[in-house]
């Protein structure tokens, strides 16, 4: 039956179920605790959202087609330990970054490798990166921290994780620009549109001429990248490189995905909706830390949130059919 | 529908308000300053302040560790008999978590810090933007690689590893064949036991095989059967913590041998497995001392007092023999 | 057993979908369901069988007021229902799936394979199938998988057995042998409701007939005492006229040739298409014709051969690079190759020209929107605008924007696998119109089909495949049916 016939263009509400959800959480914590609506506490919170909120923006691309990658914790791990060595051995840490990223890029391509030639589905494809890789870092860092050294000295080493322009954590600024990049990307250009249409249904769109191979190498090169470049921020941030650093986060990954309205099995999704599921999450962990919360409950809390989250995505979803 | 559609709307424009009020709040914080700091620095001078004025913000490593939690009640009960308030975050191991959990200790504006760091070097940004923000920091158990801290109190972990090297040797005698039991690769307690252990230990003991069982009991029992069935020969364990001691005894229990085990932390669970004969020693740690001292320390500031920047609190090896007193002076059990 | 629906009103929301149904069958007696995609026919059914709760109206069996509370209560009840889609688990034995849920179990609890093989293959020699129980059930064809699941209705006893388009998907062959088991179960007093697009099939098979339009009963009659203009006149509410619009075709230049294509299941197929042409494809399912498409399109692997796209040697590696050379491609699959169901129509047919509208790199939505708009006029699809998605269309509707899509890409050479397959009446015609619109534009089209009638009116010359083998062409000029099928079945 034609329901559009009866109903032009319905307001949709759906979409903006993630940004009510937060803008209810933050009266809620301001009202517990003022502190929290506090400039100082903002910044804060943007950025401790930003690592995962960069991880969060490759994994949409990543998840708008229906495939996914546990191996971005693993990728930043490694990308982050190679950076600071190579600023540890004299290398000026603005190549040093760039070396990173472009080794994360490469590993997240392949990632795409094993998956489009490969045929090995996502899931277990990056859970065998994401074992290989973490364990290449121990190996590379013998299990010891990177630290010290240049990576005290490097202005511009420091800058990229603690710094501020214009009174703004730097990595705030970092996101935002990679957001602005990641939402034109993704609704304003082919190459979105054909992410969206090989999330819908991949062999539609390859009869329609899409390169799916090729498309899916792409996009897990840029959640490679996002990987790293959140690796580079973390480490600079820390001022160290952890040889376990990264460790669970494509879990909050997929979860800021998720709660921003993106669907597993592919093809639905929104860049803005990652950003919001990003700053719900980490307004969760800073605003129950703020609460004086026990961080046992936040994790339950969490989970608690993920669960109400997409129960209401797909009972809307339903209700619509 | 059209109710709906409007309730929608007007929810829309809410949602646009919020956002551009957060985004313009971000703004105006930011006063303008670029740079590595976003201080707006205030006076140096200690006020003094009395304990039941305080309060005091405290991050721990993590709280499946039953050492961990034993400091925490400890640091808790010392700072309330006082009078002061404490605020306690669980960093969950995770070094970014903990640096996120003192970011927001600060913007609560505590008066000071007891930080329990997950890892030395990782810990040292948020210190120096504690010392920005003015706060003084008291490191526990582990110290902070850089940034101002007013003192770090612990046990000597280096000093720990050797006597527990130097207690197998002359309980097994020289070249006995041993395991080492490695925590999780990388921090600071497993570099540190592990650097004092083996300063003495690769050259007087046989150390067959080094594995890592992350600090965890059931990890420890997997990698101890296995090193059991390598190297059925072995006479003693050293366990980088007493979590993993206490796997390692399960191991050992269950293949019915005789090894002689030592573990590290005095945690109540290895304590009572000394007790029982099934572990024979540890490393204790003297939790309540270090717990009370570092609350010590916070209030010896706020009067002035002078505080060293070291307070090595001592360890000692517990046997059979000593076991119920040090249960009672730290556990008071 | 005895069924009687009076009144029958179903709504979704504002949207009144049956608007007061009168339906009736009896044991011994196959009476057909006939009506446009979305006339209620599937709704009917679904409230009958307890899927679906009626608004009013009443359910009387064997002459007792009656609501089943589930597909499963009405199955208790006698009650089958055969979907199009069959559910059935491609990767369990026959076996298997006809006992899932009603595994018999041996003393200890454990399954009794044994019995239930014997129990199976037993309803299974009854409908006079060979069918090996052990065989996956992916492995069967569509027409065996058929028979398992009547297999499966009468291991419940059903006295009423609903079959929803059984034949869509079966050979003629096949189809003759569903008939004999439809006509010997009624001759032992079960009844069928037989939901079906084919006219033919009314006479055929049917002993009595229910239009539905538009959530209404419009009539019921004896097949014997009706003629299909009647039934076409009650389903589209007007009277339609002749189906096929016929050709006139002025051909032009070789727009593409084949030569001694082969590749899997199919060998040595050699042909042209001239600009303006409608060049059919003929053959039984299995023939060949859509696996030599595939391939020649790109989406599958050709092992030899080669295409001239207007007179230059060609090689067509991927979709992407036939849609460059101005080949479209309407496949078989219409849902999981055709379209993206729940993407907007605007998406849908911007798809394979999405680069055309880059401007620095980004999409000039103006422009696409324009562009979606005037396609949707051109091709008659029926929907409010261009952002509803293309899963809310009729399956007609549905085609219409495939072929859009194409026609949107500018195909000079458009590939029609089974363009009117699941297509209603009415949108029949207007895709048999487009087509004519689009050669008379001197679009080349290759139109594969199973419909005897259809290629014989809409094709210029028909290409008859057999087993992969190409049998020979015909001038569909004054073909008849019989020319075709003897090609189609392997005779000379």
């Amino acid at each position: 039956m034609d329901k559009a016939k009866t109903t032009k263009k319905k307001f949709d509400f759906t979409k903006y179920m993630a940004l009510v959800a937060l803008i209810i959480l933050v009266i809620i914590i301001t009202v517990l605790n003022p502190q929290f609506i506090a400039p100082n506490n903002l910044l804060n919170l943007l950025r401790q959202a930003s690592v995962n909120a960069l991880i969060a923006f490759g994994m949409t691309f990543v998840i708008l087609t229906s495939g996914i990658d546990l191996s971005v914790g693993s990728i930043l791990a490694f990308t982050g330990a190679i950076s600071a060595s190579l600023i540890l051995g004299g290398t000026p840490a603005w190549l040093a970054a760039l070396i990173g990223l472009a080794i994360g890029a490469l590993l997240g391509a392949l990632n795409g490798v094993f998956i489009t030639w490969g045929k090995v589905t996502p899931f277990i494809a990056t859970l065998a990166t994401m074992t290989i890789w973490r364990g290449a870092t121990y190996v590379f860092t013998g299990g010891n921290p990177i630290t010290g050294g240049k990576m005290n000295t490097s202005y511009f080493f420091q800058f990229v994780g603690q710094g501020y322009l214009f009174g703004i954590p730097f990595p705030v600024i970092i996101t935002l620009i990679a957001f602005i990049i990641c939402y034109v990307l993704l609704h304003k250009t082919a190459f979105g549109r054909k992410t969206f249409a090989l999330g819908g249904n991949e062999k539609a769109a390859f009869v329609a001429g899409v390169k799916t191979k090729k498309l899916l190498i792409i996009i897990y090169t840029i959640s490679g990248l996002f990987a790293a470049l959140a690796g580079f921020i973390l480490t600079s941030r820390l001022g160290s490189a952890q040889p376990d650093a990264g460790m669970s986060y494509e879990m909050d990954a997929i979860a800021s995905t998720v709660i921003g309205g993106a669907s597993l099995m592919g093809g639905k999704g929104r860049m803005a909706g990652t950003l919001v599921g990003a700053l719900l999450i980490a307004s969760l962990s800073n605003g129950m830390n703020l609460l004086g919360i026990n961080s046992f409950y936040q994790q339950i809390v969490k989970g608690v949130v993920i669960l109400i989250a997409v129960m209401i995505d797909s009972q809307t979803q339903k209700n619509r059919e | 529908m059209m109710n709906i559609k409007n309730f929608s709307k007007r929810l829309m424009k809410i949602a646009t308000a919020a956002s551009v009020l957060l985004l313009a709040g971000g703004i105006l914080a930011g006063c303008g300053s670029t740079g590595l700091s976003n201080s707006s620095g205030s006076s140096s001078k200690v006020e003094k302040k009395a304990p039941k004025d305080l309060k005091i913000g405290v991050s721990i490593s993590t709280l499946t560790n039953p050492a961990f939690v034993n400091l925490k009640n400890v640091i808790s009960d010392y700072a309330k008999k006082h009078g002061s308030k404490v605020i306690i975050d669980d960093a969950n191991n995770d070094t970014s978590k903990q640096n996120n959990d003192v970011e927001d200790l600060i913007t609560q504006k505590v008066d000071a810090l007891i930080i329990n760091p997950c890892d030395s070097s990782a810990i040292s940004t948020v210190v120096k933007k504690a010392n920005d923000a003015k706060i003084p920091v008291i490191c526990v158990d582990r110290s902070a690689d850089s940034g101002k801290v007013v003192s770090t109190v612990a046990s000597d972990n280096i000093a720990g590893g050797k006597k527990a090297a130097n207690w197998l040797i002359e309980k097994l005698g020289e070249n006995a064949k041993i395991a080492e039991i490695q925590g999780i690769p990388g921090a600071s307690a497993t570099r540190e036991r592990g650097k004092g252990f083996d300063s003495i230990g690769d050259k007087k003991l046989n150390i067959v095989t080094k594995q890592t069982a992350q600090f965890d009991r059931a990890k420890a029992l997997t990698v101890t059967e296995n090193i059991l069935q390598a190297h059925s020969d072995i006479k003693g364990i050293f366990a980088q913590n007493d979590e993993e001691a206490v796997g390692a005894a399960r191991a050992v229990k269950a293949a019915n041998k005789k090894i002689t085990i030592i573990g590290f932390d005095g945690t109540l669970a290895s304590l009572n497995l000394i007790q029982k004969g099934q572990i024979t020693a540890t490393v204790g740690q003297q939790w309540n001392k270090i717990g009370q001292e570092s609350v010590q320390k916070v209030y010896d500031h706020y009067q002035n007092k002078k505080v060293p920047k070291n307070d090595k609190v001592a360890v000692k090896i517990i046997t059979k023999n000593n076991v119920a007193s040090f249960k009672k002076q730290v556990y008071n059990k | 057993m005895k069924i009687e629906m009076k009144g029958i009103e179903k709504s979704f929301g504002t949207n009144k979908v049956l608007r007061g149904v009168d339906f009736d069958v009896h044991s011994g007696e196959v009476h057909a369901l006939m009506g446009e995609n979305g006339a209620g026919k599937s709704t009917l059914m679904n409230i009958l069988t307890g899927l679906l709760k009626k608004d009013a109206g009443s359910i009387k069996v064997d002459d007792h007021d009656t609501t089943y509370a589930s597909a499963l209560d009405a199955e208790h009840h006698g009650i089958s229902f055969i979907h199009q889609e069959m559910n059935n688990f491609a990767e369990m034995s026959v076996v298997d799936n006809m006992f899932l849920n009603k595994e018999i179990k041996t003393k200890l609890g454990l399954v009794d394979q044994k019995k239930m093989r014997k129990e199976a293959r037993q309803y299974l020699v009854n409908l006079g199938s060979d069918i090996d129980v052990d065989s996956k059930m992916g492995d069967l064809t569509v027409g065996q998988q058929q028979m398992v699941e009547i297999a499966k209705s009468l291991m419940i006893n059903a006295k009423i057995i609903i079959m929803d388009e059984p034949t869509a998907a079966l050979t003629e062959n096949e189809t003759a042998i569903l008939f004999k088991t439809i006509r010997e179960l009624r001759s032992n007093s079960v009844g069928f409701i037989y939901i079906s697009h084919r006219m033919e099939e009314l006479w055929q098979i049917c002993d009595r007939v229910t239009v539905m339009r538009d959530g209404l009963s419009v009539n019921t009659y004896q097949t014997k005492d009706v003629a299909e203009n009647q039934i076409v006149h009650d389903m589209v509410g007007r009277d339609i006229g002749d189906y096929y619009p016929g050709r006139h075709p002025h051909l032009g230049e070789v727009a593409l040739k084949a030569e001694h294509l082969s590749g899997k299941k199919f060998h040595d197929i050699s042909f042209e298409v001239h600009e303006g042409e409608i060049l059919g494809f003929s053959g039984l399912m299995g023939a060949g014709r859509t696996e030599t498409m595939r391939a020649l399109f790109g989406i599958d692997k050709l092992s030899s051969g080669k295409i001239y796209v207007a007179g230059k040697e060609t090689k067509l590696t991927s979709p992407s690079v036939s849609i460059k050379k101005g080949i479209g491609f309407l496949t078989e699959d219409r849902k999981n190759e055709g379209l993206i169901t729940e993407q907007s129509l605007e998406d849908n047919i911007a798809l394979p020209s999405i680069d055309t509208f880059r401007k620095h790199g980004i999409i000039d939505k103006k422009a696409e929107d324009k562009f979606a708009d005037m396609l949707i006029k051109r091709l008659t699809v029926k929907a409010n605008n261009a952002q509803v998605t293309a899963g809310s269309l009729s399956g007609g509707n549905q085609q219409k924007v495939v072929l859009a899509k194409w026609v949107g890409s500018g195909s000079k050479i458009l590939i029609l696998d089974e363009p009117t397959r699941g297509v209603d009446v009415g949108a029949k015609k207007e895709i048999y119109e487009l087509m004519n619109q689009l050669t008379d534009r001197h679009v080349a089209i290759i139109m594969i089909s199973s419909d005897l009638p259809e290629v014989l009116s809409m094709s210029d010359r028909i290409e008859v495949l057999y087993e992969g083998k190409q049998m020979g062409v015909i001038n569909a000029q004054g073909a008849t049916q019989e020319q075709v099928m003897k090609l189609a079945t392997g005779g000379k």
